[in-house]
């Protein structure tokens, strides 16, 4: 097992980037490789050693057995673990933009908060971040038309706008709320959200599940209710609790489903008879 | 500075050179006879030596560029590459950035493009880009074929005022000849409507398709300019359109050619662009098939045509082209994200992403015809290799295609091993075609054969006088088979081993190693004036009430050019 340690020395002004620094290249590099070493500055390269203090420790005969620590403030370190396939990356602060994205194997962590494209088209492996995170969480890259498609990002505090964004595969667990137009053109795969979402979750998605376990501001026009579902089983994981569930988008004729917690959602409930509060049972498959 | 490519293995087909070894001389820009014993000894013993390559048909400059850009980010990100010392960072797989576009080309060995389809009022536009690509030298075609004024013109059968029309506009737009894209549909889009056959009129002008082409070849053959009328067809990606396509070409036949000094350069009256998307038969995509056999037997039997073929590359691209109701229908077919332009009183444009897969019918289909009409057209002169870039895919695939064309087994295990759709063995001949082009012949398709279709002399070729535009390829064809190892083929075409411009080293080992700047070509028509200052004193009272700009602002100016080049052609008679 090798573990490279990055202290960070200075927060520059313009973002690093750190896509050539990945277990699947560094993983035979000793301390003189990175003195050797040039990172990517904007239209420039610069000795990473201008930026990080660098310790290796132990030695690594494959991507698997590299352990990457940054400590400190990575808020301009961009591309963090990106095509990582394997190996393990710890953030002990905040990383910028494109954490962990097109990722397929191995673990990130991340114990603050991310900048936008956290985990974009992942195809494997874990991000799990402890902070927030900003827009298109899972997402594709602007104006591609897939986006994450397995794998697992957890985040814990909040995720901002169009998170999962034409999702085709894997999970997203925000443990937080999340803004609006969550799993936006989703294809597939399951977005799973703790806290309350602003608006119009699963706008045009096409398949895959949304689930909402908070409160939800307001619904899209497409979305047409098919009942009140308790304990359901999405994606092969049973969710504990009574949700609607929605139908939807019909606008493109899609087949996805959106649950969202009966309790806190009882005003879109369309009929909802709460004299003795009670749930009423709208069938299978009736319609609004 | 003076140089000596020794010992290659030299393919110039202008000059009827076919694997000759020898050795090529290069002096300030130009090739010569010899050179002094100081020269510089570039060795390439056994290794393939060529012009440089022409290009007759891609969209490298103007609006739809960047408007293609700038919707599909996606496609910016592929191909990134950090600058170096000598070039400036890349980006773009199908719309690649501007820099990026040249040093490809150069890469390739090519030294010369066509911007095929430059609309007047964005002429600016399309100027600026060409000076911002470094390394090629860049002829635009100036669209004419729905513009409103040659549209009355044809109606009335004006071809002395059309031709002066044209003369002026090539000036004014410092364009380099005449390109038509879908006559009076263009237009006929403008009513949200397109015609369908050639003799289909627009809404409000009473002119058919027919009138306008013929009027057009007419024009351009009274002014002799170097290049014939560059021609898209009607119908273009619609199941039997082979029909159309036929009927328009054979509707030249009997235009007489000029016999300018320019215009003797080339054979043809017409050139027919990305032919591949003009040869299907059917009614609807469910019965659509090759109509390459057909297309490529009038080839045979016409020597007033030439054409390039839009090969399919089996990629993701994007489409773009004045042909804006065929990019609405594209649309229509595949949902994905379309942009839509109406350019005022001259043409319209559309833009759409195009996944070709192998795995899809209607994509194999259309990569098959393609490679049939390569294969069918008897003599290669009357083709050239494209892929109307970036439309059927990006011009970086030109050495794919090549190995495509040299390897009939490569074709066949491609479509025994079903990395093709079954279609193309169902519902084309190409598994029956075991024709694999040489050496020879693919110069001729991608270098000899352009540059005289775009009536050049000075490029194309290696004779004596001529443009020191030369690429030479890490291939020693006297021992190697193409057939058995296509793979190398691509490599190598991919990564020319030197590309040589106007006598300077661009490439070397596949490196960009210098850079200039792009030269742009342009047709000066002399013996006009009269005539032009006629037709522009009949045209301004309409420009001036309908168009949205100045007169003043509408001329491209001598300062949006980069070193033009300027063709001067005397009119005949004058």
């Amino acid at each position: 097992m090798k573990t490279i340690t990055f202290d960070v020395i200075k927060r520059n002004q313009i973002a690093l980037e750190m896509d050539e620094v990945i277990p699947d290249n560094i993983y035979s590099w000793e301390a003189e490789d990175f003195d050797k070493y040039a990172v990517p500055v904007g239209n420039s390269r610069f000795p990473i050693t201008d930026f990080f203090d660098i310790t290796v420790e132990g030695t690594a005969d494959s991507p698997a057995e590299v352990k990457m620590i940054f400590n400190g403030d990575c808020g301009r370190v961009k591309y963090i673990g990106n095509k990582m396939s394997a190996g393990e990356i710890i953030v002990n602060g905040d990383a910028d933009l494109h954490v962990g994205a097109e990722m397929s194997g191995g673990a990130i962590t991340v114990h603050g908060n991310c900048e936008a494209h956290a985990g974009r088209e992942m195809t494997g492996g874990t991000l799990e971040i402890f902070g927030n995170t900003k827009e298109f969480t899972g997402a594709s890259y602007i104006g591609e038309w897939r986006g994450m498609r397995g794998g697992k990002i957890t985040v814990h505090g909040n995720a901002g706008k169009q998170c999962g964004e034409c999702l085709v595969g894997g999970h997203i667990h925000v443990k937080g709320d999340c803004d609006i137009l969550a799993g936006i053109h989703m294809r597939k795969g399951l977005i799973e959200i703790d806290g309350n979402v602003n608006r119009w979750p699963g706008g045009q998605m096409k398949n895959g599940n949304i689930i909402i376990r908070g409160r939800l501001g307001r619904l899209l026009e497409g979305f047409v209710e098919e009942g009140i579902v308790t304990n359901p089983v999405v994606n092969g994981i049973e969710f504990e609790g009574t949700f609607i569930q929605y139908k939807g988008d019909i606008a493109l004729k899609g087949k996805g489903h959106l649950y969202i917690d009966a309790e806190k959602n009882r005003d879109k409930l369309s009929a909802w008879e709460d004299e003795d509060d009670e749930y009423i049972s709208l069938g299978d498959n009736r319609l609004r | 500075m003076e140089y000596i490519l020794k010992n290659g293995i030299v393919y110039d087909p202008a000059n009827e050179v076919n694997g000759e070894k020898k050795d090529v001389y290069f002096k300030d820009g130009k090739i010569v006879e010899d050179v002094s014993a100081d020269a510089k000894v570039l060795d390439v013993t056994d290794k393939i030596v060529m012009p440089a390559g022409v290009d007759t048909h891609a969209h490298v400059a103007g609006p739809k560029l960047v408007l293609g850009r700038l919707y599909r980010p996606e496609d910016s990100r592929r191909g990134v590459t950090q600058k170096t010392k000598n070039e400036r960072g890349e980006s773009g797989f199908s719309i690649p950035s501007c820099p990026t576009t040249g040093y490809r080309y150069s890469r390739m060995g090519y030294g010369t493009v066509c911007e095929a389809a430059m609309p007047p009022l964005e002429a600016k536009h399309t100027h600026e880009e060409i000076c911002i690509i470094p390394n090629i030298d860049i002829n635009p075609l100036t669209l004419f074929g729905n513009n409103w004024f040659i549209l009355e013109m044809a109606r009335e059968n004006k071809i002395d005022e059309m031709a002066a029309f044209i003369s002026a506009w090539l000036k004014i737009t410092k364009g380099y000849g005449v390109k038509i894209v879908n006559p009076c549909g263009s237009e006929a889009w403008g009513w949200g409507m397109n015609v369908h056959g050639y003799d289909d009129k627009p809404p409000y002008f009473d002119v058919t398709s027919r009138e306008v082409v013929r009027a057009l070849a007419k024009a351009n053959e009274k002014l002799g300019l170097p290049h014939s009328i560059h021609i898209h067809p009607n119908d273009l990606g619609h199941p039997g359109n082979t029909n159309t396509t036929i009927e328009t070409l054979d509707s030249l036949k009997d235009i007489v050619k000029s016999n300018s000094k320019a215009a003797s350069v080339r054979d043809q009256i017409v050139h027919c662009t990305h032919m591949q998307f003009h040869s299907y038969t059917g009614t609807n995509w469910r019965d659509a098939g090759s109509g390459a056999e057909e297309v490529a037997k009038f080839l045979n039997h016409n020597k007033h045509v030439t054409g390039d073929i839009g090969q399919v590359t089996l990629d993701e691209t994007t489409t773009m082209t004045a042909d804006a109701p065929m990019e609405y229908d594209l649309y229509q077919l595949s949902g994905l994200k379309w942009v839509n332009a109406d350019i005022e009183c001259e043409t319209a444009a559309g833009i759409i992403p195009c996944i070709y897969s192998p795995k899809t019918p209607v994509s194999t289909l259309q990569w098959a015809i393609g490679l049939e009409l390569f294969l069918l057209t008897k003599n290669p002169w009357q083709i050239n290799l494209t892929t109307d870039h970036p439309n059927a895919g990006p011009f970086t695939r030109y050495p794919r295609i090549i190995s495509w064309l040299m390897s009939a087994p490569k074709r066949m295990s491609m479509i025994e091993n079903e990395e093709v759709h079954n279609w193309a063995e169902k519902r084309t001949s190409l598994a029956t075609l075991d024709r694999e082009y040489d050496f020879y012949d693919i110069a001729t398709i991608t270098r000899a054969s352009n540059a005289k279709v775009h009536g050049f002399t000075d490029r194309g070729n290696l004779s004596v006088g001529s443009n020191a535009d030369i690429a030479v390829y890490d291939l020693e064809p006297n021992n190697f088979d193409p057939s058995k190892d296509p793979e190398a083929v691509e490599k190598a075409f991919s990564r020319a081993k030197y590309t040589i411009k106007d006598g300077q080293i661009m490439v070397q080992d596949g490196e960009i190693v210098s850079t200039k700047p792009s030269q742009v070509l342009w047709t000066n028509v002399k013996g006009m004036e009269d005539e032009e200052k006629a037709v522009l004193d009949q045209v301004m009272p309409f420009f001036t009430q309908y168009y949205s700009v100045k007169w003043e602002n509408y001329k491209v100016h001598d300062h949006f050019l980069s070193n033009p080049i300027r063709v001067d052609i005397e009119m005949e008679g004058k």
